[in-house]
């Protein structure tokens, strides 16, 4: 009954099978926040933040720059672009590269490279684990981190969790199949992914070598970095919205299929780090603009979000910038000295707010 | 507004009336007089007398002792057709129309002529409403018209007898706002042909704006007439009750109450749609919080809550999904929704809310039959008076007879014996559909109360009210209804009487 029962719910668009998102209320209700956070630094696609004993980096581009030091120099400055970053124990910072090369600043592995291998070619988080290890996000086995939106419009769940020894740069796989993995984080005996084209966050045990029961699903936008702050807090950044459109998209695989094959990937029907800059994207947003003035409630491809989670992985409280802001497409956060930074990768700005947070 | 000069002696006076019920007095010697051309409100909690009282001027009931004069004769009121003969009309909050019947036959029932030509009567009756300014179709049947306009046909058929008292009893109740304004303009013009109104509301706003004099009973004795502008609204409920009720009632503020933290996610309500009444709306309900849902009539609210608890269907194609605990659910019938702890309480409590000709225990045990620990129809007289003993003391639920039958009770009870009924199901989500509308401020005191309690204890609870003041003192969040669809969400520190109404219709 159950196959008959799921192919009568996709024809009907109902129950698993319905095309809804959820909403943003509770924790998620809009606010200005992340608007009104002070702008550090405009650079252009700031993507990931590490703390180190010189101060906080921003990379962006093939740039590892002083997020506080502007007009000084690079901190590092590599030969392809950097997909994430990791701060380490040492003071030093870990840099993953788009062709899947790790090299390292500062600390002890100074000037250090891992050279990539064919399973990691996708790097989209790094962490530092207690033991010295570094903990790598593989988004997925086929396309590279530019290519995220072919990956979600394939809908490719090929992800997985490494572990590496810089010393030795020996990897051990801890996780696959997952679903774009964009965010990582330790706990004490398992190790959190945010997996974003689930919308979920994913609790992985490294020793069962299995992924776990979802830790909060059924988000409102896709998660990307996962971070710590100093009270425990955890802070999740999501990326990108998800729109009933897009996921009437997913659900229409001939469209979709024909779409790849034939739009170029900037004007498909999908979510971006920032929409509304080209008169030739697809017209998703025709009725939000009323006399000239863009409603912050259209539904829109692209957003500014971040979570702030308890310790259960619970959604407290949330920081925005609506359709009508100009924070879109933030890739990570990070919490230091009472501040929050985060990367609005979509409108190339790294800004900060002093955020104590609240329940809803 | 002008007040008719007091020398005129009244068109119809009242003195010492009283009503007993198996012995116990509903009603004690009542002086009330009603002048010509004026219009005089009756207010006071529920049971407080007021539906005795304008039950015996309409007939339906004999007063006990005292006597009545109509122009300066005693008159004997003994059944509805002597109150028809000396021009006393009645205009119900629930209509004594005929549902199958057409409007125009409904204005004439009792009046037909001898070789009556419908045809002849539908003109008749066309020029009629049109001479009133009501937009009704006098060859449309009553089943098919909304409860305004059913209103609206009551009230012209008392017109239409040419009465010299017309009683309305909670006429706005059911109204919009806009249809409100059409019905005072129309007392007005009521009032300019010297008919006189009595006009039973809870709506103390109303009063004050329509009524030249007010007269307040409380628990069956009269307490004070006097003219409307020497009465504010604080002193009417401080006669009423006897005591200062508003900030029992919405005065969140004076008690300087912390809104509720949310719980756990129990409902998630994502795209539901219902043609054009529900309109693509999403929102969360939480554990532990009152979610207050604020709309204007037509903005959904009630259709969405229906759809919630299987009441009502979304659409067949696309309809949207709801998810209860974090399970995509669809409930066809109530039964199914309250056997996994959904229970919506309508605010059609007359309609759907209970058995009225059942006793109070009967229907609290109907209740507890579709409930998930049920043993079924297979019912114990002497548990079935347990249960209904149990919610009779925990909400409070009064009565003059030990199991009395709930058309016997005053609307604040009968609203208790519906939220009993919701309650013994052993609900994890309660909707409440405009849970206090008709009810008596002593007994919205109470249901605000257990209201609170309810989600204090873990329940997550969702108001539905047109009343703001209500919305803005029970709620720990709330929602903003308009054309279909949740536009607005506000924290109760933010959340002010202009920010909610802004949003729900900007």
């Amino acid at each position: 009954m159950r196959p008959l029962r799921q192919a009568l719910d996709r024809w009907l668009g109902r129950g698993e099978a319905s095309i809804t998102t959820p909403p943003m209320d509770g924790a998620f209700r809009p606010n200005d926040l992340l608007d009104a956070a002070s702008t550090v630094i405009a650079t252009p696609a700031p993507d990931d933040l590490a703390d180190t004993t010189r101060g906080l980096v921003v990379s962006s581009g093939r740039s590892l720059l002083y997020v506080h030091r502007q007009a000084e120099a690079p901190a590092a400055s590599f030969d392809a672009e950097i997909s994430a970053l990791a701060g380490l124990p040492d003071g030093g910072v870990a840099a993953g590269l788009v062709d899947g090369r790790i090299g390292f600043v500062g600390g002890r592995y100074e000037g250090k490279t891992i050279p990539a291998s064919p399973e990691v070619g996708c790097i989209t988080a790094l962490a530092a684990a207690r033991d010295g290890a570094l903990l790598i996000a593989n988004g997925s086995a086929a396309h590279g981190p530019s290519d995220w939106k072919r990956d979600l419009m394939e809908k490719n769940a090929s992800g997985s969790v490494w572990r590496l020894e810089p010393a030795s740069g020996a990897r051990t796989q801890l996780a696959a199949n997952l679903a774009y993995p964009y965010g990582i984080l330790e706990e004490a005996d398992s190790i959190v992914v945010s997996e974003s084209w689930r919308c979920a966050l994913t609790r992985i045990s490294p020793n069962a070598g299995r992924r776990g029961a979802p830790l909060l699903e059924n988000l409102p936008a896709y998660p990307s970095r996962l971070t710590r702050g100093a009270d425990d807090a955890i802070w999740l950044a999501l990326f990108a919205p998800r729109s009933q459109l897009v996921e009437f998209v997913l659900s229409e695989d001939r469209y979709r299929r024909r779409m790849i094959d034939e739009i170029d990937a900037d004007y498909w029907m999908a979510p971006c780090l920032r929409s509304g800059q080209s008169p030739l994207e697809p017209t998703q947003q025709g009725g939000v603009r009323q006399l000239g003035v863009l409603k912050p409630w259209s539904p829109s491809r692209s957003y500014g979000l971040i979570a702030r989670l308890d310790g259960a992985y619970r959604p407290t409280a949330s920081l925005h910038s609506r359709t009508n802001g100009h924070r879109h497409g933030v890739t990570s956060c990070l919490a230091s000295a009472g501040r929050l930074y985060f990367t609005a990768k979509g409108d190339g700005i790294v800004a900060s707010c002093a955020y104590e947070g609240s329940t809803p | 507004m002008t007040v008719p000069p007091q020398a005129e002696p009244p068109l119809l006076e009242m003195k010492g009336v009283g009503k007993d019920y198996r012995g116990v007095a509903a009603l004690k010697n009542i002086d009330f007089d009603l002048r010509r051309g004026e219009v005089h409100a009756i207010v006071g909690e529920n049971g407080a007398g007021k539906s005795t009282l304008v039950k015996i001027l309409s007939g339906a009931v004999m007063p006990t002792r005292g006597e009545i004069r109509l122009e300066g004769k005693r008159i004997q009121i003994a059944g509805p057709a002597f109150a028809r003969r000396y021009g006393i009309a009645m205009v119900y909050q629930e209509t004594s129309l005929v549902p199958t019947m057409t409007v125009a036959q409904n204005l004439y029932l009792g009046d037909e002529k001898f070789f009556n030509r419908l045809r002849g009567t539908y003109i008749e009756a066309q020029q009629f409403l049109q001479s009133l300014n009501f937009p009704v179709d006098p060859t449309a049947t009553v089943l098919s018209l909304g409860t305004a306009k059913r209103q609206m046909v009551e009230i012209a058929r008392a017109v239409r007898l040419e009465a010299k008292v017309i009683i309305f009893d909670e006429p706005t109740a059911t109204l919009t706002p806009e249809e409100k304004h059409h019905l005072f303009a129309l007392i007005e013009r009521l009032r300019e042909q010297q008919v006189s109104i009595v006009f039973i509301s809870h709506a103390l706003e109303e009063a004050l704006e329509i009524s030249d004099r007010i007269t307040i009973l409380r628990d069956g004795s009269h307490i004070i007439t006097d003219d409307a502008k020497s009465f504010s609204r604080e002193t009417i409920i401080r006669h009423m009750v006897g005591r200062s009720l508003t900030d029992d009632l919405y005065g969140r503020a004076a008690d300087g109450r912390q809104s509720r933290p949310a719980g756990e996610k129990v409902l998630s309500v994502q795209n539901l749609s219902m043609q054009n009444v529900v309109r693509n709306t999403s929102f969360s309900v939480f554990a532990g919080q009152v979610t207050g849902v604020f709309g204007l009539v037509g903005s959904g609210r009630t259709e969405t809550a229906r759809i919630i608890a299987g009441v009502a269907k979304r659409d067949f194609f696309h309809g949207g999904d709801v998810r209860f605990e974090n399970r995509s659910v669809r409930y066809r019938t109530p039964r199914a929704a309250v056997g996994e702890g959904v229970v919506y309480v309508t605010e059609d409590r007359k309609g759907d809310g209970f058995f009225e000709t059942m006793s109070v225990a009967e229907n609290i045990y109907i209740g507890q039959i579709s409930s998930r620990d049920s043993r079924g129809i297979v019912a114990s007289l002497s548990e079935t008076r347990a249960l209904a003993e149990i919610w009779k003391k925990k909400l409070n639920i009064r009565a003059l007879s030990s199991d009395p039958r709930v058309i016997e009770l005053s609307g604040g009870n009968q609203q208790k014996v519906v939220i009993a009924k919701a309650l013994v199901q052993r609900p994890k989500l309660i909707l409440f559909d405009e849970p206090t509308r008709g009810v008596d401020v002593g007994a919205i005191a109470e249901i605000h109360h257990l209201i609170g309690a309810l989600a204090d204890d873990g329940l997550a609870v969702v108001v539905i009210s047109s009343y703001l003041p209500e919305i803005l003192s029970l709620s720990d969040r709330i929602l903003v209804s308009r054309q279909g669809r949740i536009v607005e969400e506000l924290s109760p520190d933010e959340a002010t009487s202009e920010s909610v109404m802004f949003a729900a219709v900007y």
